[in-house]
């Protein structure tokens, strides 16, 4: 069994306008030493599905509506505040997006290390330490021991980010959720973080759930991955699947969007937007959520009538279209490469 | 920041004795601020007809005039007199009052001031003390019928002059039921005395407090760090214990300042209406009998008074936040 | 109470506005009419700045036509007509003189308000030509000026006004008013000036100074008019500051005189009177608090429809 499995998962927000369906319907897991990713745009509910693991989304007006998330056999929907205290921080642990006000600025980046030990660990105050200045040695921060009195203020972007990852890591959690890890920091210090994840995954032998918008960083730093779309999953495979023979037309178009080295053996092309927007999750398509953005959904489809499936269209290989690309004739393959 | 802060102090990041020297400078700054703050009262003073620097156009007892004389120096030039009224408060010597036969300055300061201090204190503590948590309170319920009733209060407390707040308690809690609280009608002598004017003097700042807590709390609860020490398992008490009191009290902190330009000015009320002997009263009294020494006297007092108060939030402002001690480079 | 305690709420949402550039826009015309279009109709759209609105002008109505209508002689001593409680024909009762309280309380109100618009036209006159010299010329005239300002925050209100208007030795409407103004400019001239400095950072005034455009075009053309929004939000912001630092001296005996009224002089009237007739003091009470809440929450949106950035944080 897997560490974490999420069943159908429903994270909705009730606001005046209506009802946001932020996550409808998402089911994947998780195991150990491997790295799930998560891709989509904005507003996809990727990062809506990381919170309601954690049991951080906002109530109100957020609630998990339905579906389960099992974590080593227990049903974390079903705990309490204070039981999920005691998971959060110890068994899962969560990076956020900008470390730039992630770090509480008035506090020591070692009080906020230490707290965390002392907390889930009861370690002594000078053992607690001893045991952060390890852990900012282990993100590769020089000059640990003096760092530790520092305020946040005082370290740069990716610094900071390390000090998360450090923080993230200090009670040896089982399960990282990254949330954007790189999006907020500099081009250069991007990839020293991702390896950084990637070496301390291995080290740790942890789950890691890595949520990004950008392919490259999924290409880059994940074993499988979920593309969600409007608060759903429409594909989900493991990564070479993903990027050598995408099914879904909405991955497609993501790919399309990545830009590409010539010398690559790629053919000189156009990058290809995505026309149009994502839906409103108030009020989203009844059938196909991407039917009116896809270039495959033509009239007399079942795409604007009924809702597609998430089905196994090869050994491991999870699709949710009416066509996905291996379906297609060659005719409709014609129209949509152009 | 708050308001009063001096010039840009060259303080480089990383080491505590520029903390110091940042303190340093920042009290020697307020030297020329309070040296500027006795020349414009001086300058306003001479410009009143009968002032005291000046031989007066009014009758004033023969020996009093001639203590005036002796005290300000009126045969001296402007500057000269100016020189040697500094040298008098720093000296804490503020001459001779006008009306009252032996008496000085400071004679008058040294009964009534100390009857406003209490005033003034006991008003801080309760509106520290109830507004502050109410504030948290409000914050941490967004929303609930707790939140509207204490914020309805608050707004309504804050626009409501204190001679109302005032007069009513008077009327309700000493006329008719003093009988059972026993709270006398006027005066400052014992506990029951204090009780109303310091409550109505401190329900002004304490609906201010309440709001301002309120407010930066529930902005601080929206910061990012807020979900970090979540998603670290932090109880929920040591989260708001520390990472959102810590960041939200600061700008209570700094409210400190303007406050006790609020006590002051309520206290000349308050004073007057409970027939308090403090210092705001005894100013009114002065103006209206024309005791111009005293005028001043308490005028300068109570600037230097409210100089060292924003002399102390700016410190206070610099040990909270470790991020102006840099900003200050 | 002081300006300061305003000030400290509106201040860091002020600045900050200002800083950000959000209350203005390029210096065309067609923008500029659309930018206020926008902002009339986010303020309509806010209730509780409607409703203040609405209480604002109600109170106006109340202290303009009240005298109007009603016949009596409100100076006209009548002691058989003495300390009447409500009634009919006087809803708010007489005083010690047997005069109409309904009818003193609204010439009250309009002394009070006269008085606290003539202070606020002039605080924001003077804090105008402070803070954009201040600005404007920066360097170390701008240094100067502001350590002046630092200095003078030292100076409490109550005192320095008073001081103020023993200096003129008598006290009437516009010896009040100069009062009033000196003890409280400071801060629309610290807020002036952050305003000129974020707006001299724009690229549309660097893009005139560039194509040599006059220093008093710029000032005139360029910056003034597009400090319009935070001036309007500013003279909400003081009205009532300076309404109740009038009622503060009327009431401690420094300010009007009998037989005149304000708001503050009939307050003092009624606490004296507070034993036996305690509902004196609290019709020109409650008309103070009336107007402080709804200049207040009329400040308030006014604020929100000029900077819908600071709108849209709150919300989300």
């Amino acid at each position: 069994m897997a560490l974490l499995e999420v069943r159908d998962l429903q994270t909705h927000f009730f606001t005046r306008e209506g009802v946001v369906r932020a996550v409808d319907g998402v089911s994947f897991s998780v195991e150990t030493g491997k790295t799930l990713g998560i891709v989509g745009e904005s507003g996809c509910g990727k990062s809506v599905t990381a919170l309601s693991i954690m049991g951080l989304i906002p109530q109100p007006p957020a609630r998990i509506v339905n579906g389960t998330i099992v974590f080593d056999g227990r049903d974390l929907t079903k705990l309490s505040n204070r039981q999920l205290e005691d998971v959060r921080g110890r068994q899962i642990a969560m990076i956020f997006q900008d470390p730039m006000t992630s770090l509480n600025p008035t506090l020591t980046i070692g009080t906020q290390l230490t707290e965390t030990i002392r907390r889930h660990l009861g370690l002594a105050r000078d053992e607690a330490r001893r045991r952060a200045v390890e852990l900012l040695e282990e993100v590769h921060i020089p000059n640990a021991r003096q760092r530790l009195d520092d305020y946040p203020h005082r370290f740069s972007g990716g610094m900071r980010q390390r000090v998360m990852i450090a923080i993230a890591l200090s009670c040896n959690p089982r399960l990282l959720i990254a949330d954007e890890p790189t999006t907020a920091l500099d081009v250069t210090v991007q990839a020293g973080i991702l390896d950084l994840l990637d070496e301390l995954r291995a080290e740790h032998e942890m789950a890691m759930i890595l949520i990004t918008h950008d392919m490259g960083v999924i290409a880059e730093a994940t074993d499988d991955v979920a593309v969600m779309y409007a608060g759903q999953i429409v594909e989900h495979a493991p990564v070479e699947e993903v990027f050598y023979r995408p099914e879904h037309p909405y991955t497609e178009a993501l790919l399309g969007a990545l830009p590409q080295l010539e010398d690559e053996g790629v053919r000189e092309r156009r990058l290809t937007a995505i026309p149009g927007r994502p839906p409103d999750l108030i009020d989203p398509p009844q059938a196909c959520r991407f039917a009116p953005r896809c270039p495959h959904a033509g009239l007399g489809d079942t795409c604007t009538t009924e809702p597609p499936e998430l089905r196994e269209i090869r050994p491991g290989h999870w699709v949710r279209s009416a066509h996905p690309a291996s379906e297609r004739s060659p005719q409709t393959q014609e129209v949509g490469a152009t | 920041m708050p308001d009063g802060i001096p010039s840009p102090i060259f303080c480089p990041p990383l080491h505590p004795a520029y903390m110091a020297a940042f303190v340093v400078r920042r009290v020697f700054w307020t030297i020329p601020v309070i040296l500027l703050v006795i020349l414009l009262t001086f300058g306003m003073m001479r410009a009143i007809k009968g002032n005291p620097f000046r031989n007066t156009e009014r009758n004033i007892p023969a020996s009093i005039q001639k203590n005036l004389e002796r005290k300000f120096h009126l045969d001296k030039p402007w500057y000269v007199q100016y020189a040697l009224y500094v040298k008098g408060v720093f000296t804490y010597d503020l001459g001779p009052s006008m009306l009252q036969r032996n008496q000085t300055v400071n004679d008058i300061i040294n009964e009534h001031f100390p009857v406003s201090v209490q005033l003034g204190v006991f008003a801080m503590i309760f509106a520290v003390v109830i507004g502050v948590p109410l504030g948290i309170l409000a914050a941490l319920r967004q929303n609930s019928l707790f939140d509207y009733l204490a914020m309805a209060f608050s707004n309504i407390g804050f626009a409501i002059p204190s001679f109302l707040t005032s007069t009513l308690f008077l009327y309700f809690f000493a006329l008719k039921l003093g009988k059972y609280t026993g709270f006398p009608t006027f005066g400052w002598s014992g506990w029951r005395s204090w009780i109303l004017p310091s409550i109505a003097l401190g329900l002004g700042p304490m609906t201010y407090f309440a709001r301002l807590v309120r407010g930066t709390m529930l902005e601080t609860l929206q910061q990012d760090y807020i979900r970090t020490a979540k998603a670290k398992g932090l109880r929920w008490r040591r989260v708001v214990g520390v990472h959102v009191l810590r960041n939200s009290l600061i700008p209570a902190v700094t409210a400190a300042g303007p406050l006790l330009g609020y006590i002051i000015t309520g206290s000349f009320i308050i004073e007057t209406i409970f027939a308090i002997p403090g210092i705001g009263k005894y100013y009114v009294t002065s103006v209206s009998s024309r005791d111009y020494s005293v005028t001043m006297g308490i005028t300068v007092l109570l600037s230097i008074l409210i100089i060292i108060a924003n002399l102390v939030v700016d410190i206070l402002y610099g040990v909270l936040d470790p991020r102006t001690r840099d900003q200050r480079a | 109470m002081s300006t300061t305690d305003r000030q400290a709420r509106f201040n860091a949402a002020l600045v900050q506005a200002a800083e950000a550039g959000q209350l203005h826009d390029a210096g065309a015309a067609l923008t500029r009419s659309s930018l206020w279009r926008d902002a009339l109709h986010r303020f309509s759209s806010n209730r509780a700045a409607v409703i203040a609105s609405a209480a604002f002008l109600v109170m106006l109505a109340f202290v303009v036509i009240v005298p109007l209508v009603k016949s009596e002689d409100p100076y006209a001593v009548d002691f058989s007509q003495a300390y009447q409680p409500p009634s009919a024909a006087h809803p708010f009762g007489t005083d010690q003189f047997g005069r109409d309280l309904l009818i003193r309380t609204a010439l009250g109100g309009r002394l009070s308000i006269e008085i606290g618009f003539a202070a606020t036209i002039a605080i924001m006159v003077i804090g105008i030509l402070y803070g954009s010299i201040s600005g404007f010329i920066g360097g170390w005239v701008d240094n100067a000026l502001m350590r002046f300002l630092d200095a003078l925050y030292g100076l409490p209100y109550l005192p320095f006004a008073i001081i103020t208007l023993a200096i003129f030795g008598t006290v009437n409407f516009w010896t009040m008013v100069v009062a009033l103004t000196i003890a409280s400019w400071f801060t629309t001239a610290r807020v002036m000036r952050g305003q000129i400095i974020s707006l001299k950072e724009n690229d549309y005034v660097r893009a005139a100074r560039a194509i040599g455009a006059r220093w008093y075009r710029i000032l005139f053309r360029h910056l003034l008019p597009n400090t319009l929004g935070i001036v309007i939000v500013f003279v909400f912001l003081e009205l009532p500051g300076v309404i109740l630092g009038e009622a503060f001296l009327s009431f401690i005996g420094l300010g009007i005189n009998p037989p005149k009224a304000s708001w503050g002089s009939l307050a003092q009237d009624g606490y004296t009177a507070y034993q036996t007739h305690p509902y004196i003091i609290v019709v020109p009470s409650i008309a103070i608090a009336w107007l402080i809440l709804s200049a207040f929450f009329v400040a308030d949106g006014l604020r929100d429809a000029l900077d819908p950035r600071t709108r849209v944080t709150r919300e989300a």
